[in-house]
């Protein structure tokens, strides 16, 4: 510890001192009629607003859900054991809100923007109320620009633009969060002087981690650290020890925290992990305040609860700077059951899903994502052009594969054009694993799919193509580099680059099998 | 929470009949009366409150006790709530016609705490006080609470006026415990 000195703490405290007025405090009180499970009633309070944030004893803060005729229902948001009957209840005359700004990245908060990471306070000054009102039609422009999640599976078929909702969906252990870590790590790129000069704006991510293991989040937050994305990233923990009312705002928290940039002209990405079980939460304290309940016992309104979240994922107009928010909400299914509750409303919410299967997992296709029925709605106005080309026939092909390798499984003799449409789909299949924290630049994935799709990779052993992969994009990084950049620059592959790139691989090609 | 509503109904009710028979002040005297009673017996409010004594019986133990202190009106009044089978409200409709009388005529009732015993004139200055304040007259009430330390704090409906030692001293402590944080 540093040295103390006397007349440095009278200073301080005598600084402290000088802005402390004597007027008179003029507050709203209540009274807590009951209390238990994490939730108040209280008489009085005539004055509160709906979801006001309110002060109890012993420093515990509730907000009100519940305005009744005669009383105000309050979830806590700390220890309802420290909170007695009878108690006085007193009045912030602040909606929930939250800071927010530049100060806030690169921390790990609770939903109600304190932060958790022992880092000191924020000082972040500006503070926007986390319940905020959806955009209009107007304020809204279609989605135009890519987000590059740095997955060739994704950004080839399942591309993702700025301002867009993508669900990702499957069971436990398939891999959902690693999709979305790999895709807040890739912003990384967005941040470097290059990207700059070729005209990418930055990206700002938020992750929001609900009722997930504490040490599952800090796994997390240490592999973003390791891997430098947490200079643009903020981190929202509602762990499963928190109260359910925390888990309950913790994406709205976040969402507030996106829009901030959206609505100053950068760019945003929001992960909510995941979704399910901010809904169970909801139902937790729905039933706790009495309120009916309906399908699966979650409240009438957990449809709302969700739409209002992610209908604030938006592209904003030319006229208001063309900020964007994307959502990248997550669901976990229960045995693939994507028809329960919860899943299909939040599928109809979203402009498309990435769904992953745990046995496609198991059998080491890793992202293990089902292709044929992930969708992105509007993402494909998003993708480069360059991609849009590569990616057309790949779709296909896959497509085509799949239908045939069920048959293959009979072992009937197969004729030559049905061996031929297995063989470059099985190609295809493993040209598409990829590592977790490996994400790729786009040009990377155009030239390496471009090289799949054209049939270089046909002759080549299934259990080669990784390696093959892998060299080959060295090859083109040392020998070709031109070809990198123009795909960079240009977003486009013009008949003189596709020549390039066709000879290029021939030669790659003549090398390669040597060593086969 | 559906009592305060019946409360409200049959106290409404009783407020425009009594301003048309001009007996609003006697209502209210009757039923502050009644208030008091039931404040002091629990015997009475239980035995009135009880689904297992009847009607008739109800009526006429009441016509006893109060017969001699209330108003006519009031009285034909309780026997209309017993009638109804809402005496089980009836001290919440009590409760709520002296709340919508003092409403109507403007009157709030100001309670306050001090640390030491006011004098008269203490008193009337914080009555003049809040009557400017609020636009209303004021109904005073006041309790010694040593806790205070010094100052006073009054309340009215739910807003409070804290000018109390106590609350400073919470104040300047929550200041100090912020400053230190900052300061780490």
């Amino acid at each position: 510890m540093s040295e103390v000195r006397p007349d440095e703490i009278s200073a301080i405290l005598r600084k402290q001192l000088s802005g402390f007025g004597s007027e008179t405090d003029i507050y709203d009180v209540g009274t807590v009629l009951q209390i238990g499970d994490g939730i108040a009633l209280v008489y009085g309070l005539g004055k509160v607003m709906l979801s006001e944030l309110v002060e109890f004893p012993n420093d515990v803060i509730g907000m009100v859900l519940n305005l009744e005729e005669d009383s105000v229902g309050c979830v806590l948001f700390g220890d309802s054991s420290l909170v007695k009957e009878g108690d006085t209840v007193k009045r912030t005359k602040r909606v929930a809100s939250i800071q927010v700004g530049e100060d806030m990245l690169g921390r790990v908060i609770n939903p109600l923007g304190q932060p958790i990471d022992g880092k000191g306070a924020i000082n972040s000054k500006k503070y926007l109320p986390i319940e905020r009102k959806a955009l209009g039609v107007i304020q809204r422009q279609p989605v135009k620009e890519p987000l590059q999640t740095g997955i060739a599976a994704v950004d080839s078929m399942i591309p993702i633009g700025r301002g867009q909702r993508e669900l990702i969906i499957g069971d436990r252990q398939t891999g959902k969060t690693a999709v979305a870590i790999d895709a807040i790590i890739n912003q990384k790129i967005t941040h470097t002087e290059e990207a700059k000069s070729l005209g990418i704006k930055p990206v700002f991510c938020v992750y929001v981690a609900i009722g997930q293991k504490s040490s599952t989040v800090a796994q997390v937050v240490a592999k973003l650290q390791e891997q430098g994305a947490m200079d643009y990233t903020t981190v929202i923990v509602a762990s499963a020890s928190e109260p359910a009312p925390l888990q309950f705002i913790a994406p709205y928290s976040g969402a507030t925290l996106g829009e901030h940039f959206r609505d100053n002209g950068m760019h945003a990405l929001v992960v909510y992990d995941d979704l399910s079980k901010q809904a169970a939460a909801y139902r937790e304290l729905s039933l706790l305040l009495r309120r009916p309940p309906g399908r699966e016992a979650y409240p009438g309104d957990v449809f709302y609860l969700h739409s209002r979240l992610l209908e604030r994922a938006s592209k904003l107009s030319e006229d208001l700077g063309g900020g964007s928010l994307t959502a990248l909400p997550i669901i976990e299914t229960q045995q693939g059951d994507v028809s329960a509750y919860i899943p299909t409303n939040v599928i109809s919410i979203t402009d498309g899903q990435i769904y992953l299967e745990s046995n496609l997992f198991n059998a080491g296709v890793r992202p293990a994502i089902n292709v044929g029925i992930s969708v992105s709605r509007v993402g494909g106005n998003a993708q480069i052009k360059a991609m849009k080309k590569v990616a057309g026939t790949l779709k296909l092909d896959l497509a085509q594969y799949r239908e045939l390798e069920a048959f293959a499984k009979f072992g009937s003799d197969l004729d030559k054009s049905t061996q031929k449409t297995l063989a470059k789909g099985a190609r295809l299949v493993e040209l598409l694993k990829q590592n977790q924290y490996t994400p790729m630049p786009v040009e990377r994935m155009v030239v390496g799919l471009f090289i799949g799709t054209n049939g270089y990779m046909d002759n080549i052993p299934v259990p080669d193509i990784k390696r093959f992969e892998k060299e080959v994009l060295e090859y083109f990084e040392v020998k070709h580099k031109d070809i990198y950049d123009v795909i960079k620059k240009e977003k486009v592959i013009s008949d003189s680059t596709t020549e390039k790139i066709k000879t290029a691989a021939e030669e790659f090609l003549k090398v390669f099998k040597k060593s086969i | 929470m559906g009592d305060s509503k019946v409360a409200y109904r049959y106290a409404s009710s009783l407020l425009q009949t009594a301003l048309e028979n001009n007996t609003l002040e006697k209502v209210y005297h009757d039923l502050k009366l009644l208030i008091e009673n039931f404040d002091k017996s629990g015997e009475l409010k239980r035995a009135v409150e009880s689904p297992v004594i009847k009607p008739e019986i109800k009526i006429s133990f009441l016509k006893e006790i109060f017969s001699k202190k209330m108003d006519k009106e009031t009285l034909k009044f309780i026997r209309f709530v017993i009638d109804k089978n809402r005496e089980d409200v009836l001290y919440l409709i009590a409760e709520k016609f002296i709340d919508l009388r003092n409403e109507h005529l403007g009157i709030v009732e100001l309670d306050v705490k001090t640390a030491f015993k006011f004098n008269e004139d203490q008193k009337q200055t914080v009555k003049s006080k809040f009557e400017k304040l609020l636009k209303k007259t004021v109904n005073l009430n006041v309790v010694v609470d040593n806790s205070l330390i010094g100052g006073f704090i009054a309340k009215v409906g739910d807003t409070v006026y804290d000018a109390s030692l106590k609350h400073q001293l919470e104040l300047l402590k929550k200041e100090f415990a912020q400053g230190s944080r900052s300061l780490n």
